[in-house]
């Protein structure tokens, strides 16, 4: 070989690794939404084709999306599914309801054992689980479960009242080392007394304790609860579901349980398919559960695996797994042609918001409590904020349309409680300027503003890193507020690391003076445990009276009416638009890619369509041509 | 000899200590804690700090470092925060998957470089030698991360021709012909992508070595006194040129336990280098410790055995 066509093969190969490179560019936006436990980081590989769907601005929306699969050709007689798990951490492996905490985990957990009760799509539980509520007529406090005759764990022993009351004593135990402890627990009648017996007396055991006043067992299968408080929030998620078989787990030191192998390696549920085999942290294997209550799967059984967010694509197309837990949207707009899966999509139960410092955390009284000489204080200048950026942009710009404008602080992910109605606040920066002048925020010569004292003033911006969106999206607001003045200025100079971020929030900082954050709303719509005036999460630390009395009244006895609390809930979101401690800036879009393969499917809740039910119509999944 | 070995010992001692109390300072010196990651709304505050208080987050961090030290010494690291597991029972899981990858990572990096090392020194400057050479420039050039990828998607995902992730099939029952099989197959390319690329380093001074010692006056002498060129080569040059990776052999032997982060990542395969990066991210500050003191300790004997190794090929560099 001469020398030149070497050096047109070392070209060649150049080239080859630089298209590597730009195809591994493309990384998904961490914006560290919190309490969903781990972003996602995704690098995108190739795509070949035109995109069939895209429009000429490129641009995708929700609208456009079903959540159910659509089904195509005949089913055949059991088959595999294979599902993927994108990560690029392996799962805990906490197989148990009553103890896991990585999202993970339940994602695994969901196949193989299930919650006694289900929810309608509005997450109100509905009678047609494994068990069925009854609110008691005499007393609206005591509330009966019957759970279903048929419901059996995998190991064929029945699922007892007995179970479900054992998950409430282990929860409650002192020794119980998961997070599950906590209001929701504290609200049935004697549960705290039950707690403080074994804080007195060392080495007391579940079996001689005195039980949880509030908590009778009738027969094997009843169950009655008495709650000190019965709001709406109870019966959207306030619930715990997850019985604990105890005559698995009874004989367990309640610290054991969580690392023993009855949840480690061979869990137990009571769900449609059973653990068969678990490869720690890479993969489990299950079958399906001939004698699921609600009837025998369909499938033979399921295949989960972890697959790394940088090959997800590549796993789809090829017909590695049918489906996975959750796509990065951000790869959705270089892969909608994939001829093999079908992208279903809702709005997420998810939306970013820009807080402003208020006041401070009041950690004797446990209160938030604000600060009316904040920098933020000025209602007018949280307002003009707003008014100042254009949410729609960001999303269309960074996100292709699957991040929309957001208005209100509950979003439409609960359709039954997000006004539509109401507009928030639009992108208007002449409205901005309005609302500046008038509060006394002069204009200077170096086209900054001061504040109305006369005084300088620089608003230090925190927001988070990850993805490679993070960045130009806080430039781009930063510009915004300077197109109407503001000087605003990154915190430190540069974006913080998620751990930081956080752990300087919450401890309100005093540089910090507006933040960028993200929350996952949970299915109860009540809006006390992120913006309450006891909330540790409401890390804007603003709180008024007004706010007190909404918040009191949706989940008050007459919140009961769906409509009056639509209605107090609609009062609460408009106040919110009028005070703004906290904006919403973009709603998301959740897509999940289907293999065609896959029948009676859907995301979301209260589709009514459950795995068992999960049929294929081949052996293997389809492949992308 | 042996007193050499002896005094690397003791040394060894004091600088574990030094170690373990830095690794410890650091470690709480992260920003956020092992309960940072959970904010959630809908897990009570109280519980959390309940959690703190019963991990002892909340001691100052001498305090925390004598529980951890008396625990360390009699092999208990504790549990890990997030796997709910002893951290030992977690680092054996996921040892084990890097030993073997690390084992045959190595075995192909010596396999493949030490031929192109020996025919790149001995035909330099030919277009053998070239190609060599510029297949070296490229390795060093490429990162791994980028051309594990590659290779993924080539072997993997285009051809099909290896599994695309994991250590094993799902499903099969360990110990059987066909899982030991299926884990093999599941390592190969993995452990091709690293050689490719770590060979470039051995290639290079196996190449430079004997080039240098092709000069030397003994090897005139060889030739003069009519030594067959083979015998040159194998015996004489050879013996010689193998020093440095002898030296290096030590190292290698620490990196077997070490993995590595970016092919374990893509290839979805659990071992050392993702759980400590992750127990890092994540603030599990007891499997931080741990694997951190582990990858010292090993570190630290890996430098043992290299010096060892080179006094025993090499006599003349041995310590008295």
């Amino acid at each position: 070989m001469s020398k030149t066509s070497l050096s047109k093969l070392f070209f060649a190969l150049m080239l080859v690794l630089m298209l590597a490179l730009v195809a591994c560019s493309d990384e998904t936006d961490g914006d560290g939404e919190a309490s969903a436990g781990s972003d996602d980081n995704g690098s995108e590989q190739d795509d070949d084709g035109e995109d069939s769907e895209e429009e000429d601005d490129g641009l995708y929306s929700i609208d456009d999306f079903d959540n159910f699969k659509t089904n195509e050709g005949e089913a055949i007689d059991g088959g595999t599914l294979q599902y993927g798990l994108v990560t690029d951490t392996p799962f805990e492996g906490t197989l148990n309801w009553n103890f896991y905490s990585g999202t993970y985990d339940a994602e695994i957990l969901n196949w193989f054992d299930e919650g006694m009760l289900t929810w309608d799509e509005n997450y109100v539980y509905t009678n047609d689980g494994a068990a069925t509520y009854e609110q008691d007529e005499d007393n609206e406090n005591v509330f009966t479960f019957t759970i279903n005759d048929k419901v059996n764990w995998h190991d064929g022993e029945p699922v007892t009242a007995e179970d479900w009351l054992f998950a409430h004593e282990v929860i409650s135990h002192p020794d119980y080392d998961g997070i599950r402890y906590g209001s929701d627990f504290t609200n049935i009648e004697g549960v705290e007394e039950y707690r403080e017996q074994f804080k007195d007396n060392e080495g007391l055991s579940i079996e001689d304790a005195e039980p949880i006043e509030g908590i009778e067992v009738v027969d094997d299968k009843t169950m009655k609860v008495t709650y000190k408080e019965v709001t709406p929030s109870l019966v959207t998620g306030s619930i715990w579901t997850y019985p604990l078989a105890k005559h698995i787990f009874g004989d367990m030191e309640v610290a054991d349980m969580s690392s023993s192998p009855e949840v480690r390696e061979n869990p137990i549920g009571f769900g449609p398919f059973k653990v068969d085999s678990i490869t720690p942290g890479e993969a489990v294997t299950l079958t399906k559960n001939e004698d699921y209550w609600r009837g025998e799967p369909n499938l033979d059984g399921v295949t989960i695996k972890v697959i790394d967010p940088s090959v997800v694509v590549n796993e789809l197309e090829s017909g590695g797994v049918d489906m996975v837990d959750s796509y990065p949207t951000d790869q959705y707009p270089d892969n909608a042609d994939m001829s093999n899966v079908e992208f279903l999509g809702l709005t997420d139960r998810a939306f970013t918001y820009i807080g402003f410092k208020l006041g401070e955390w009041d950690e004797d009284a446990g209160e938030n409590v604000p600060d009316p000489d904040a920098k933020m204080a000025d209602k007018n200048l949280r307002q003009a904020m707003w008014h100042a950026v254009d949410n729609d942009a960001v999303g269309d710009r960074f996100y292709h349309g699957l991040r929309w404008n957001g208005t209100t602080l509950i979003p439409p992910s609960h359709p039954e409680f997000h006004d539509d109605s109401n507009p928030g606040r639009e992108y208007d920066p002449d409205k901005a300027n309005e609302l500046l002048d008038e509060a006394g925020y002069e204009m200077g010569d170096d086209g900054f503003r001061t504040d109305p004292d006369g005084n300088e003033l620089v608003i230090n911006f925190a927001s988070m890193s990850g993805g490679d969106t993070a960045e130009p999206i806080a430039k781009y607001y930063m510009q915004a507020w300077e197109e109407v003045g503001l000087n605003v200025e990154l915190l430190d100079g540069r974006l913080q690391e998620f751990n930081t971020f956080y752990d300087r929030v919450e401890e309100d900082d005093p540089d910090i003076d507006i933040y960028q954050g993200a929350w996952g709303v949970g299915i109860d719509v009540d809006p006390r445990s992120l913006w309450g005036r006891h909330s540790t999460s409401n890390y804007t630390r603003w709180a008024d009276e007004e706010n007190d009395r909404l918040l009191e009244e949706g989940v008050s006895d007459e919140a009961f009416d769906v409509e009056y609390r639509q209605e107090v809930y609609n009062e609460w979101q408009e106040y919110m638009v009028e005070e703004v401690p906290v904006f919403p800036t973009v709603y998301r879009a959740a897509l999940s890619p289907v293999n065609n393969r896959v029948l009676n499917y859907a995301i979301g809740d209260g589709t009514e369509m459950y795995k068992y039910e999960i049929a294929v119509t081949q052996e293997e999944p389809m492949v992308d041509e | 000899m042996w007193k050499f070995t002896v005094r690397r010992m003791l040394i060894m001692i004091p600088q574990l200590i030094l170690l373990s109390l830095l690794i410890f300072i650091m470690a709480q010196m992260m920003p956020g804690d092992a309960l940072t990651g959970l904010i959630d709304p809908s897990v009570d505050p109280e519980t959390i700090e309940q959690q703190r208080e019963k991990l002892g987050l909340n001691e100052p961090w001498h305090v925390q470092y004598a529980d951890w030290v008396s625990g360390a010494v009699q092999g208990d690291f504790g549990q890990s925060f997030r796997f709910k597991m002893p951290v030992t029972d977690l680092m054996m899981e996921r040892m084990i998957n890097t030993f073997w990858l690390s084992l045959v990572t190595l075995i192909i990096t010596y396999i493949i470089s030490i031929p192109l090392g020996i025919t790149s020194g001995r035909y330099n400057d030919t277009w053998a030698d070239q190609a060599i050479t510029s297949y070296t420039y490229i390795g060093f050039a490429t990162p791994l991360f980028i051309f594990a990828l590659v290779m993924l998607w080539i072997f993997g995902f285009y051809f099909g021709w290896f599994p695309t992730g994991g250590s094993v099939k799902p499903g099969l029952e360990p110990g059987t012909f066909e899982y030991i099989l299926s884990r093999f197959n599941h390592l190969l390319l993995p452990a091709i992508s690293m050689s490719l690329i770590a060979t470039v380093s051995t290639v290079q001074y196996l190449r430079n070595d004997i080039i240098d010692t092709k000069q030397k006056d003994f090897i005139i002498t060889a030739r003069s006194k009519g030594a067959p060129e083979s015998r040159v080569y194998n015996r004489h040059i050879l013996r010689n040129s193998l020093l440095p990776i002898a030296a290096f052999f030590g190292y290698e032997l620490t990196g077997l336990i070490g993995g590595t982060v970016f092919v374990e990542t893509i290839f979805s395969y659990p071992g050392m280098g993702q759980l400590f990066i992750e127990s890092i991210t994540l603030r599990d500050y007891s499997v931080v410790t741990a694997t951190t003191l582990l990858f010292g300790v090993a570190a630290v004997l890996g430098t043992l055995i290299s010096d060892i190794i080179l006094s025993i090929v090499d006599p003349r560099i041995r310590i008295k």
